[in-house]
């Protein structure tokens, strides 16, 4: 009977240990995901801003897009103090929430700036052809000005009729 | 006016006017001097005015809300974080000389976006969610910011000159550095300073 009895304690105890290392593999399992989603948002949104600092100096307007990386920037920020604070599904939760709101924005980015590039060689483009151009304008302008204000100037001179003056 | 001071006068114009023509080239090939670059950080109180801050707090006790703001003149966009730290008055705080950031670790923190000459604000209430006083020790064990909770475990001497339990709660600026790709102090903190008055 006693023999019975150890076999179920040794049971018990078997199944209590086994419980808890499950739960604490369990516990470790949804924090690495927690950290791991987190830390994918983080490198979603850098790859992100990256994106639109290229698009923003190749000329583009990225208001729009700043608007869309300001949501996913203050979803990772609550995901990363859930992490700090042990609330691993908020983390995870946030951090979906964050990918979300950057889905596609990358593409946009991208878009984005090829306009940008070749409005800007265009502009580009119009500038110094239009400067050349209003250069090469004024300095034929003068030297046509000035030969037919010459020439008019001569005439003008021969018009007139010599006087003699006494002396 | 001679022939010759009429010649001249078509050069000194022809000139001006082809300098005027050249000026939209120029401005595509010449970039002209910009103005100070800078970040601007700020903490209002609960008026939106630089007072009546939170300074006496109590255990439980809601405090603020204060406003903690952020203007953008660097001449392009920027991804920003304000970390908000707590410290008791022996602790160290971040020294913008050497461009460091506080060693203590952050609790809340906001992210955000902001384009040239944009700003940004948001408010900040806070609790002190559980304290306690033993003779010239007071501890704190749990700060409530915007509703969010964080044990902070912390503790502050009888400071004898200033008669307080003097806790600091200040805020960091940082900013990504686009080329390193990561997050750099930004050489800007802003604070807040608390006596714990009693439970």
């Amino acid at each position: 009977m006693s023999g019975l009895r150890s076999v179920a304690a040794l049971f018990v105890l078997f199944v209590l240990v086994s419980s808890v290392s499950a739960l604490g593999a369990m516990a470790s399992a949804v924090e690495s995901e927690a950290v791991s989603a987190v830390e994918g948002a983080e490198e979603a949104v850098a790859e992100a801003f990256g994106a639109v600092v290229e698009a923003e100096r190749a000329g583009g307007n990225v208001s729009e897009l700043l608007d869309r990386l300001d949501f996913a920037a203050a979803y990772l920020a609550t995901a990363k103090m859930c992490l700090r604070t042990g609330e691993f599904d908020g983390a995870v939760g946030n951090a979906s929430l964050c990918m979300g709101a950057l889905e596609g924005l990358v593409d946009d980015a991208a878009a984005l700036r090829a306009n940008a590039v070749t409005a800007s060689s265009a502009r580009f483009g119009m500038a110094i052809g239009g400067s050349v151009v209003g250069v090469v304008a004024v300095v034929c302008g003068s030297v046509v000005g000035w030969r037919w204000f010459k020439q008019r100037h001569y005439a003008r001179a021969l018009a007139m009729k010599p006087e003699v003056a006494d002396e | 006016m001679t022939l010759e001071d009429y010649r001249t006068l078509f050069m000194v114009g022809g000139l001006l006017l082809s300098l005027v023509a050249a000026v939209p080239g120029l401005s595509v090939v010449f970039s002209f001097p910009e103005g100070e670059r800078f970040s601007e950080l700020w903490l209002l109180g609960p008026g939106h005015m630089a007072e009546g801050y939170p300074f006496n707090v109590r255990t439980g006790e809601l405090q603020g809300p204060v406003y903690v703001g952020v203007a953008n003149h660097l001449g392009a966009s920027q991804y920003y974080v304000v970390y908000v730290k707590f410290r008791n008055w022996t602790q160290p705080l971040p020294n913008v000389t050497i461009s460091r950031a506080s060693p203590l670790p952050m609790l809340y923190e906001f992210g955000f976006f902001l384009a040239d000459g944009e700003s940004w604000e948001a408010p900040v209430s806070f609790v002190i969610a559980d304290a306690a006083f033993e003779g010239n020790i007071s501890a704190v064990a749990a700060l409530l910011i915007n509703n969010r909770h964080f044990p902070v475990d912390l503790s502050s001497r009888w400071n004898v000159e200033r008669e307080g339990f003097y806790y600091q709660l200040f805020f960091e600026l940082w900013r990504y550095d686009v080329e390193a790709q990561e997050f750099r102090f930004h050489d800007r903190f802003v604070s807040l300073w608390l006596n714990m008055t009693a439970v």
